[in-house]
């Protein structure tokens, strides 16, 4: 069930309001670049570079730009099918959104994001000082998380804070969206969204974003015979 | 002293990580988006690969078969090691619609047998790409097919992966190839077309079959209500023509199952008398397996595979082998004449010393990844078990990136089982074998 709101966010029901937060995020097809840190409790921290694109609300293909040790390395995601390619396997595998292919907090289901909106029904939505709380549940079963709570900016209607839940109501990990930045074609947005968790006391990761630009992408790029070759996209 | 001096080995490279961890645990968060978009600037071309050191400890099986195959007129010890050290170089160049791409290895051992080593091209080629529908490739490239972990029988046209270590690069083969990619909205998202060219001469992918011929391969994939689904063909007069099928799909998000099916016709089968005889009958043959990956909620990994090999040396050919090798052993004890040991060694190519050269196996991997928080360890264990002759090899392994760029696998593997059993003849008993990777 949806509550509708009056005042500045209009009159949005809340699953609306996740759809206008999915395309404040980034647009219906582009491309980005994003810089992955998972920093451990005394300090030494690992880095990675990804390029990815996305297109529509379930296609989003990434590759490794760096470090060395992971380089070339791509995953594809469609919907609820994932695939992993490593470049000295040769052939693609499927791998599931619990999995992490960073190791760290984020997850595949956080590397690999697709919409909000495709995969989660926004069922309450309440005004809090400032910001709108939208309470989501997982679409099906086969969602990484079961239930998120989102904190939106009411003005910019951008996520500010996003809890994630496991279906026994366990806090899972917290999102947090920092540097709301001007990436260009009308793309503001935060540039960075850190993580902590529970399950890994003391470890933080983070995700930078950078270069993101609206892209007209063929269907034929979320393939698995042309997941070798995302890198040439660049 | 042997063992010591691999001890010692290993001792280098604790000590190394443990100096080397301080020196990368200071680090403060901060960053800059200008510095990251000068790192993420493109360049035509690319480079990278990886410097290797693996020393290697084999306890020796002295009343195998294969122990006696090799050292019947030498004494080793019980046991032997081995220091490998390797270069992966890999790069590629792209301008405009063509890119070069390349991956060499260059090894250097030494053994008992004193240093040795080689560089091997493990793929080279040319790939134009005028858009994201069609690619062509000629040069040398692994072309991978299947959805099998440890085995790929409908692997038409690559080598055969090594199932102790199937994540390893392959060498490729000389080849023509393209690739033809459809995407469709409906339960049919993805059709893709991959048809072969693969010449064996003389000097051109001889080891691949008979020369002088053109084979031709072919792949048609579909993504079809979310399961992966191929259709592979093969044909020429360098081997039989085989048909396949495979397929792969998530029941669960954390549970996948995958199966392949090679259906080989006139296959060479081999079989092996009392008398150390070779004879072979042409006949079709089926290769399968089926296989689960299941992930648990603490992030164990199990990968699980049945293998049927059609062609495979049956339990009783095995035997003679391993009875045949005794005698042979014995004879040369007994006169010094080593002609039947040298028949046996023959006979083992294209059989026992073959990669899964029996009918049945079962191949069991369970991996946990970062237990107790630990980030970036992965503990494991394999086992590969013959279901013919219940011989099996149990692999325990940790592996640890303490720092970016640095790999560290320490493995040990151990067969199981006696006499006359593919795994109880093998050379060694136990492998002890530690493996660091710096990547650049």
């Amino acid at each position: 069930m949806c509550l509708c709101l009056a005042g500045p966010a209009v009159a949005l029901d809340g699953n609306e309001m996740l759809q206008k937060v999915d395309r404040n995020l980034n647009p219906d097809s582009f491309e980005m670049y994003r810089k992955l840190i998972n920093i451990e409790p005394d300090g030494s921290k690992k880095e990675f570079i990804m390029f990815t694109v996305k297109k529509g609300r379930d296609q989003v293909a990434s590759v490794f730009l760096s470090p060395a040790s992971e380089k070339g390395r791509a995953t594809l995601r469609l919907g609820e099918n994932m695939w992993l390619y490593i470049p000295n396997v040769g052939k693609p595998i499927r791998i599931t959104s619990l999995q992490s292919v960073t190791g760290g907090i984020f997850n595949n289901a956080d590397i690999m994001r697709l919409d909000y909106s495709a995969e989660y029904n926004c069922e309450k939505m309440e005004q809090q000082e400032g910001l709108l709380v939208l309470y989501l549940k997982a679409k099906t079963r086969s969602v990484a998380y079961d239930s998120l709570k989102m904190w939106v900016d009411d003005k910019k209607l951008l996520p500010n804070t996003i809890e994630c839940f496991a279906s026994s109501g366990m806090l899972i990990k917290t999102l947090y969206f920092k540097k709301v930045e001007e990436f260009g074609g009308g793309i503001v947005r935060p540039a960075v969204i850190e993580t902590d968790s529970p399950l890994y006391k003391g470890y933080k990761s983070i995700m930078i974003f950078a270069k993101m630009k609206k892209k007209e992408l063929p269907d034929e790029v979320f393939t698995l015979n042309f997941l070798s070759k995302v890198e040439s996209l660049r | 002293m042997k063992k010591a001096l691999f001890a010692l080995s290993v001792y280098v490279a604790g000590l190394v990580l443990t100096f080397l961890q301080p020196a990368f645990g200071q680090g403060e968060y901060e960053f800059d988006l200008s510095d990251i978009e000068k790192e993420i600037e493109k360049k035509p071309y690319s480079i990278g690969g990886f410097l290797e050191f693996r020393p290697v400890l084999f306890g020796l099986d002295r009343d195998s078969a294969f122990h006696k195959l090799r050292f019947f007129d030498q004494d080793e010890g019980s046991t032997l090691e081995q220091y490998n050290f390797g270069l992966r170089l890999e790069g590629g160049y792209q301008k405009g619609i063509a890119s070069l791409y390349f991956r060499t290895d260059s090894r250097l051992w030494y053994d008992y047998q004193g240093w040795d080593g080689d560089i091997d091209l493990l793929e080279g080629y040319l790939s134009l790409q005028p858009n994201p529908s069609f690619t062509l490739d000629a040069g040398k490239e692994v072309v991978q097919w299947g959805k099998g972990y440890a085995f790929n029988p409908v692997a038409f046209v690559s080598r055969p992966k090594d199932p102790d270590d199937p994540t390893e690069a392959l060498d490729g083969y000389y080849v023509v190839t393209a690739d033809l990619i459809k995407s469709f909205g409906g339960p049919l998202k993805t059709l893709a077309f991959t048809p072969v060219i693969l010449p064996v001469t003389e000097s051109i992918n001889d080891d691949f079959g008979k020369p002088d011929h053109i084979n031709f391969a072919a792949k048609l994939y579909f993504l079809l209500w979310d399961t992966d689904l191929d259709l592979l063909f093969f044909t020429g007069e360098s081997r039989t023509t085989r048909y396949g099928f495979d397929f792969a799909r998530n029941i669960k998000t954390n549970f996948e199952i995958h199966g392949e099916l090679a259906w080989i016709t006139d296959f060479e089968k081999k079989s092996i008398d009392s008398q150390g005889n070779l004879s072979t009958e042409e006949s079709d043959i089926l290769r399968f397996l089926l296989g689960i990956r299941y992930l648990t909620t603490n992030e164990i990994t199990f990968t699980v595979e049945y293998y049927h090999n059609g062609g495979g040396i049956d339990g009783d050919d095995a035997e003679n082998f391993f009875k045949f090798v005794d005698r042979a052993y014995d004879t040369f004890l007994d006169t010094g004449d080593s002609s039947q040991l040298d028949k046996a060694a023959r006979l083992s190519q294209g059989t026992l010393a073959a990669v899964e050269p029996m009918r049945d196996y079962l191949y069991f991997r369970a991996s946990w990844k970062e237990p107790f928080d630990i980030l970036y360890f992965t503990p494991a264990v394999t086992s590969i078990v013959n279901l013919t002759d219940q011989s099996l090899s149990i692999t325990p392994e940790l592996v640890y990136n303490p720092i970016t760029n640095l790999e560290l696998r320490l493995r040990g593997t151990f067969l199981a089982r006696g006499k006359n059993t593919e795994y109880g003849e093998k050379l060694n008993d136990y492998k002890i074998e530690l493996r660091v990777r710096y990547f650049f």
